[in-house]
């Protein structure tokens, strides 16, 4: 079953008066389960095809459909209810809410979905215990280090329990030891869970880590090569 | 989770938001100050004027108030009596006669108004008992004595015991002709009224006025001005099944901002125009608040694409930036009613001296200090003012966060 | 070079700018428009009492001002007038006075008035009764038997133009004087309280009424607008002997000068208050300002700034802003007064308020530049001031500090 299709998707952006062409026809699919890197240097289209993905910004062509929702069909609020219960994501940076402890960090997609206060707090506890962070429930982000608060986003993003974690160069900003064990926590979740991951990266051996690698370069996937 | 959110919030810069709570205090602190001070001022100015003057409520026979002709009487003022002693909020009233009249002493002469009252019942109504400089008050059966505004008696240069020639005219218009000896002099600090009233007995006024029994005033005594429109519309009502019994014409019930349009006119001129300048103050206010506002959501516009990234709709976070802003307000609020109330309670304590400016506010009532009164009024309406316009100063930066696009929050720096 | 820098830093967040110097704006607009308002009113209060019959400086016999009564009368002005004439006052005007209190009264009612006898040509000049008569005809000169009665007083005696009018009043001799008028004319005032006070009849008439023989009152001067009355007053007074006294309008209303001196201290607090108003948003902005530069101002630091430097980049930025929003404000404030200007700000729905607080129906707000150039100063000055507080922060910081913040 295809967890994510892209048909044929453009996205120019605008930068002043030049038009940067950041995908020029990309078709994608990608099956539930799956654990895929979108590789490539910088400026590739990485980002653009993640945000596309993810919903946060719409193609100029194309279709982009997701857990079987076409999502030229959706309003902003559709989709904004389609990313707080299906997707969930980990950034580069600056992931994580500064005012909000660990626990409530995690607490937080659960509180907009609407689950109890005490299940919420529970489940909570659990993700970040199996991401190694116990007893790390009531430090704020500041407080944790880089390692800790990607854990810390990739537990919300598994928390809230979604079909699909997108994932932009989640470890671009750590040393190699933390970025291999953060890659080896999430690609726990997604044995444990079945949780489709997505994750760009221009990381040799972040690359390694996926069972799926599609090369993308100059807006155009380069290569599609499943491990 | 949200409340949570929204005080860490306001403590993440503590300087600007304790500046920020600082500039919503002091306006609510300067208001509730400056409302106090100007209910006291209307307090005072109300309470002289019916104390000294009018009395709460008049019944007069029509057109009296604008004419003051000696002719136009309450014919029988017993009658009036018995419909206001069964009304239970009319606490005191008296009788009271006026004529215009030439006062002259051995080498002056001047035109006033003579004043007739009831030495007994006078002092249940009016504080004039307590205005008396020299000499005493009036007493039952004084026959012709006056009690005469201090000015007047400079005047007229005389002292207690030095006599006055009345002429007027009475109501049949006969010559009214007779000597008083001053018995006391008065002063209320409003030279107007100092200069030109004299106050003989009541009894003695209608026999030299010819007055057959008749007065032109019945002054009536609330608890509060609150109560006088009730008693009013009763009155009003008992007073015109008398006329029907009796097929007159109706007595006129005033109240006293009928009996004095131009005090409580004037009291509603000054609020109004107070008002303008509160609200210009309170404008200068919301905008240094909103550029408090303005420049929070900026720095975290970053955060706002996280939060939207993860489903958070731009409703709430229009929520939670209300949320902030008003905990600011209210803290600040909080403050400045505390700070204000202060304020307001010592001077209503020691009061305000005002110097040189003490002598155009004795004209209009207020004598000596000046005392601010602190009511629920006084410390609720600035408060809720600044509230609501900080309120409004805070929704512009809070809806800007409607146009926020995710991927462009999130690249923002 | 500062002065450009300055500039364009302040336009770096020009949204921000743009609030606090609406702040600024506003505030410094609310200042000297309700300055404005204020002196219009004080202005408008002393042109009203001066044109009611006080005029810029007065002459009397000494005496009369504490005890206003006919003996207290100048037997001859001719002094006084030799004293006017040597004098030197530029397009002054000057009227000889009768005034006494006096009864009126027809048939049916009397009230206490002043009667005022007037030389009507030479009191045109001088008060408002020149031209305040609105029914009726004005006085001519010795006229016998004509009297101008105020609007109220009309209205209460329930009288017209033709009709006779009584006046009674203590004579030179002691006794008392009447003399029966002819209401000649009607005339209005602003204040209703005017009209009920003052009847006028000719100089000639209250003379011969009153058995004062060449004898007058008062003689009013009016000095053209804006002129000083002092140096006119201490020159009358070194010209004239002891006996008669000099009066300007400041002594004759002290009253109405303390209501100026109140309005401008009333002025003066609300431009502090105002100002505590807008300190609080500038020193908050300029404190964000800071902050989010201080890397900035380290590297200034690290190029070999010192810190005054650094202190007066930041006052120059805070005294241009200032300087912007006073000149919005400035700007606003002369055009409303300029809009406004035309027709006043009409209170006439308050018409009782307004009397009895003896204020203008009509406002007229007065511009002063003494009063714009105070509001500015007092913001800009201050302004200054509290900016020290946010200049001093981005002092302290030093090259090393200022690279290790994010």
């Amino acid at each position: 079953m295809d967890m994510v299709i892209c048909r044929d998707v453009v996205k120019t952006y605008q930068q002043g008066r030049i038009s940067v062409p950041a995908l020029r026809g990309i078709s994608l699919s990608i099956e539930k389960g799956e654990f895929a890197a979108l590789a490539g240097p910088s400026g590739s289209g990485k980002t653009t095809i993640l945000n596309l993905m993810g919903g946060l910004d719409a193609p100029d062509a194309g279709e982009i459909i997701v857990d079987g929702r076409h999502f030229d069909r959706m309003s902003a609020a559709g989709l904004a209810e389609l990313r707080l219960h299906r997707i969930g994501f980990v950034f580069q940076a600056y992931n994580l809410i500064p005012v909000l402890s660990a626990l409530e960090n995690v607490e937080y997609v659960m509180l907009l979905q609407g689950v109890p206060a005490r299940d919420r707090r529970e489940r909570a506890r659990a993700v970040l215990d199996e991401v190694g962070l116990s007893g790390m429930y009531d430090r704020r982000p500041p407080e944790l280090s880089g390692g800790q608060q990607q854990r810390v986003a990739v537990a919300r993003a598994i928390a809230a329990e979604p079909s699909i974690v997108l994932a932009d160069e989640p470890t671009a900003n750590l040393d190699s030891k933390n970025g291999i064990s953060l890659l080896e926590i999430m690609k726990e979740m997604n044995e444990k869970k079945e949780v489709t991951f997505i994750f760009s990266t221009h990381d040799e051996r972040v690359m390694e880590y996926a069972r799926r690698l599609v090369m993308i370069r100059d807006g155009r996937v380069a290569d599609d090569v499943r491990k | 989770m949200h409340l949570r959110m929204a005080w860490r919030n306001v403590w993440r810069n503590r300087r600007r938001s304790l500046l920020t709570m600082a500039a919503i205090a002091f306006a609510c602190a300067l208001l509730v100050f400056m409302l106090s001070f100007q209910f006291g001022a209307y307090e005072a100015m109300i309470n002289t004027a019916v104390k000294v003057h009018t009395g709460y409520f008049q019944v007069q026979a029509p057109g009296y108030q604008e004419k003051r002709e000696v002719r136009r009487v309450v014919e029988n003022p017993a009658a009036v009596v018995r419909c206001l002693d069964t009304i239970p909020d009319v606490t005191a009233h008296t009788f009271r006669a006026n004529a215009f009249s030439l006062a002259s002493s051995e080498d002056r002469t001047y035109g006033i108004s003579v004043t007739g009252i009831d030495p007994a019942r006078e002092p249940g109504v009016s504080t004039i008992q307590t205005l008396v400089r020299e000499g005493m008050f009036l007493e039952p059966g004084d026959g012709p004595a006056a009690l005469v505004g201090a000015l007047l008696a400079r005047n007229l240069r005389v002292g207690v015991g030095d006599d006055v020639t009345l002429l007027g005219q009475g109501r049949d218009g006969s010559i009214a002709a007779t000597v008083v000896t001053v018995k006391g002099t008065f002063s209320s600090g409003q030279d107007d009224f100092d200069r030109s009233a004299l106050y003989i007995p009541l009894d003695y006024f209608q026999e030299l006025y010819a007055m057959r029994g008749a007065v032109h005033e019945v002054v009536g005594v609330t608890p509060s001005i609150w109560a006088v429109p009730a008693v009013e519309r009763r009155l009003a009502m008992d007073l015109e099944r008398l006329s029907r019994e009796k097929k007159t014409q109706p007595l006129a019930v005033l109240d006293w901002k009928a009996l004095m349009p131009g005090l409580a006119q004037g009291i509603y001129l000054d609020l109004v125009s107070g008002l303008i300048f509160y609200l210009m103050l309170i404008i200068v206010v919301a905008f240094s608040i909103m550029n408090t506002f303005l420049m929070a959501i900026f720095e975290r516009t970053r955060e706002f694409g996280v939060l939207m990234a993860m489903g958070t709709t731009t409703g709430r976070l229009t929520r939670l930036l209300l949320t902030e802003s008003m905990m600011m307000t209210l803290m600040g609020m909080a403050a400045g009613m505390l700070l204000g109330s202060a304020v307001t309670l010592y001077f209503e304590a020691v009061g305000i001296d005002f110097g040189s400016a003490a002598d155009i506010l004795r004209q209009y009532g207020i004598s000596g200090r000046m005392h601010p009164v602190l009511t629920a009024p006084s410390l609720l309406i600035g408060p809720l003012l600044v509230c609501f316009i900080t309120f409004w100063a805070a929704l512009w930066p809070a809806l800007r966060v409607r146009r926020l696009n995710p991927v462009e929050a999130m690249t923002h720096v | 070079m500062t002065l450009r820098m300055a500039w364009r830093n302040l336009w770096r967040n020009s949204r921000r700018t743009m609030v606090i110097l609406t702040a600024v704006a506003v505030g410094v607009f609310s200042m000297i428009f309700i300055g404005a308002l204020m002196a219009g009113v004080g202005e408008q209060m002393i042109r009203t009492s001066i044109a009611t019959l006080v005029g810029s400086l007065q002459i009397h016999q000494h005496g009369y001002r504490d005890d206003p009564v006919v003996e207290n009368t100048m037997e001859d002005p001719s002094e006084p007038q030799a004293a006017l004439a040597s004098v030197r006052m530029p397009d002054a005007r000057w009227s000889r006075r009768v005034r006494v209190s006096a009864v009126a009264g027809n048939a049916r009612h009397s009230a206490g008035v002043s009667l005022v006898g007037i030389e009507p040509e030479r009191e045109a000049a001088v008060s408002f009764i020149g031209g305040a008569v609105t029914e009726g005809r004005g006085l001519s000169p010795g006229d016998p038997y004509g009297i101008l009665v105020g609007r109220a007083l009309v209205g209460t005696f329930e009288t017209r133009v033709g009709r006779k009018l009584v006046l009674m009043s203590q004579a030179a001799d002691g006794e008392m004087a009447s003399r029966a008028f002819t209401i000649a004319g009607v005339f209005r005032a602003e204040l209703e309280a005017t009209e009920k006070q003052f009847v006028f009849v000719s100089l000639a008439a209250a003379q011969e009424m009153l058995g004062l023989g060449e004898g007058v009152s008062e003689i009013a001067v009016l000095l053209p607008d804006g002129a000083d009355p002092d140096p006119v007053a201490r020159a009358l007074a070194a010209a004239l002997p002891e006996r008669y006294e000099i009066l300007t309008w400041r002594e004759l209303l002290p009253m109405l000068t303390a209501y100026i001196e109140m309005n401008d201290t009333f002025t003066a607090i609300w431009y502090l208050v105002v100002f505590i108003a807008m300190g609080f948003g500038i020193i908050n902005t300029l404190l964000m300002a800071v902050f989010e530069r201080m890397r900035e101002f380290g590297l200034m630091r690290a190029l070999g700034m010192t810190p005054g430097g650094i202190v007066r980049e930041v006052l120059v930025e805070s005294g241009l802003l200032l300087a912007i929003g006073m000149a919005a404000g400035n700007a606003l404030a002369v055009a409303a007064v300029a809009a406004i200007g035309e027709n006043g700000i009409d209170l006439s729905a308050f018409a009782a308020g307004v009397e009895y607080a003896g204020m203008p129906r009509v406002i007229y707000p007065a511009l002063s530049f003494a009063g714009a150039l105070e509001a500015n100063l007092t913001v800009w000055v201050l302004g200054l001031i509290v900016s020290l507080y946010p200049a001093l922060k981005a002092a302290r910081i030093t090259p090393v500090s200022a690279m290790a913040r994010v």
